[in-house]
């Protein structure tokens, strides 16, 4: 049983991880980050690239996935998410156009290709990270034994969902997002600079995705595509959990995850998949604001 | 102190603003008249730069702010009070009042001493949340706010209006020590001329989004009052 429910820990902090993001761009910004899934994927290739170029391990590439997919975020918001404010669906296209151009950079090698010129490790294939000797195999944690790559994704992820929070809810930056996402015109008559702090946020929520590609990158393969299931994931996480709420985006994760891992453990993967979506599906119609959001006006 | 050089406003298509000079004298309250729905509330708006589309000149001190940000001209000393309120129900009153302190020139982020002498009952009650006070206290919060970014000059939006009437008398005082006690410069929408004449220094009253009269408050006779006002 206690092996069960570390699968489901392990399922659940891949689920915050990819959703702590979305939870920060959709959830504070009012955006719809259809590439959020190919920041994922960015994160992934920066973990295979910075391998066969740098020779850095997995532990290293974390900080350089969250600087270059945080960069990518920024820009992304300077260039197109900072005309869309309030227009939900609109963030949605456009973002979608992002990714597909995020994937075919990665695909097509930035153009290389066309010249016949070469990148190892991007292009249409497959990719592959080892990972260090310290995270693989099996460790004990409390008479049982965990595998150890799964036991440092939850680590991460405890980490980066509390420095999130420490972030969001106890720093001066952390008052001005929430203060923008509740009434951006009053912000800005008390002095806050909404544009700056957008930027920045969209960047931050970015950087994390990018982390979560890093993780993703241990244990699965890294293709183009990669990132366009986890964006659903993500969106289901925090849709469920509640809009603009971090502990809902953090129990949701738990919640479907655990319920993945112990569907799947008396059924298979598949059942697995189709119980999480009822369940989301069942929350939606029960409560369509998530679990928990914060109350509006 | 504020000075509007032919300041036209519009919300998308529509022109608000026609043509606006006014000049707000520094230490003064000055009241901005008028009935319902003849551009008093777009004017603040304007000044505090929440208008989208703006001509024409506004000097603050001399220099032209109009082509600049909402944030910028909150650091430059202005501060808003807006009808309505606007204060942020799930933020502690303690978060509320320092949402103002970002505006502050010198960074720092405190409750000014000013909030405890007039606003006791908000410094006593700093955790509760905003949402929770009455419409009387929620208008102190509102203005606690704005004196949290140490302003020069306060935009106040109807302060008494939906506020029960033993409190309007609490606000109106406020109002005028603001302005007596701690020098604030005050730009005052209202709609109780009797109020305006008792505190304000200077008047501007408006019509169809222009000025239409603008004096020191004994020009404010009642035919004025009563050309302009009168429903």
């Amino acid at each position: 049983m206690a092996e069960i429910i570390f699968i489901g820990l392990s399922l659940s902090s891949i689920l915050l991880l990819v959703a702590l993001g979305l939870a920060i761009t959709y959830g504070a910004m009012g955006v719809i980050n259809m590439a959020h899934g190919e920041l994922v994927m960015a994160g992934a290739y920066v973990t295979v690239l910075s391998g066969i170029w740098l020779h850095l391990n997995i532990i290293a590439a974390i900080p350089l996935a969250f600087l270059v997919t945080a960069l990518i975020g920024y820009l992304i918001e300077r260039l197109v998410v900072r005309r869309l404010y309030g227009r939900l669906l609109d963030t949605l296209l456009a973002t979608w156009g992002v990714a597909i151009l995020i994937q075919q950079a990665v695909r097509l090698e930035f153009g290389l290709s066309f010249f016949g010129r070469h990148i190892a490790g991007l292009g249409v294939g497959l990719q592959n990270v080892t990972v260090p000797e310290a995270l693989t195999g099996a460790i004990t944690i409390g008479g049982v034994q965990v595998n150890a790559f799964r036991a440092f994704i939850i680590g991460v992820t405890v980490v980066l969902t509390f420095a999130t929070w420490l972030l969001m809810y106890r720093s001066s930056f952390g008052v001005q997002v929430r203060a923008i996402m509740r009434n951006p015109n009053m912000a800005a008559a008390c002095g806050i600079n909404v544009q700056r702090v957008n930027a920045l946020t969209f960047a931050y929520g970015s950087g994390l995705a990018g982390v979560a590609g890093v993780m993703m990158s241990g244990f699965k393969t890294v293709f183009p595509d990669m990132g366009t299931p986890m964006v659903v994931d993500g969106f289901l996480v925090v849709a469920a959990g509640g809009v603009g709420s971090l502990l809902g985006t953090i129990l949701s994760a738990g919640l479907l995850g655990q319920i993945n891992g112990i569907v799947a453990s008396v059924t298979n993967d598949i059942l697995a998949r189709a119980m999480v979506f009822a369940v989301v599906i069942l929350i939606i119609v029960l409560k369509p604001r998530g679990l928990f959001s914060y109350r509006g006006r | 102190m504020l000075a509007l050089r032919a300041v036209d406003g519009f919300y998308g298509r529509s022109h608000i603003l026609h043509g606006v000079t006014l000049d707000v004298p520094a230490g003064a309250i000055t009241a901005i008249l008028g009935r319902n729905g003849v551009g008093k509330t777009s004017l603040l708006r304007a000044l505090m730069g929440l208008m989208l589309l703006l001509e024409g000149a506004i000097l603050l001190d001399g220099r032209d702010i109009a082509a600049e940000p909402a944030y910028r001209r909150a650091r430059a000393g202005i501060a808003y009070v807006p009808q309505g309120r606007e204060i942020i129900p799930d933020f502690s009153v303690r978060e509320n009042i320092l949402m103002g302190s970002f505006a502050r020139s010198d960074g720092r982020r405190v409750i000014p001493d000013l909030v405890g002498e007039l606003f006791p009952y908000l410094v006593q009650n700093l955790e509760r949340p905003g949402g929770v006070l009455s419409g009387g206290q929620q208008q102190q919060l509102a203005i606690a706010r704005a004196l949290a970014a140490d302003p020069k000059l306060l935009l106040l939006d109807e302060p008494t209006e939906g506020i029960q009437p033993s409190i309007v008398e609490e606000i109106e005082t406020i109002i005028v020590r603001l302005n007596r006690e701690a020098g604030l410069t005050i730009l005052l929408v209202e709609q109780n001329v009797f109020f305006a004449r008792q505190a304000a220094q200077h008047f501007a009253m408006m019509e169809k989004g222009r000025v239409v009269a603008a004096s020191a408050i004994a020009e404010l006779t009642d035919a004025l009052v009563h050309r302009h006002m009168a429903v």
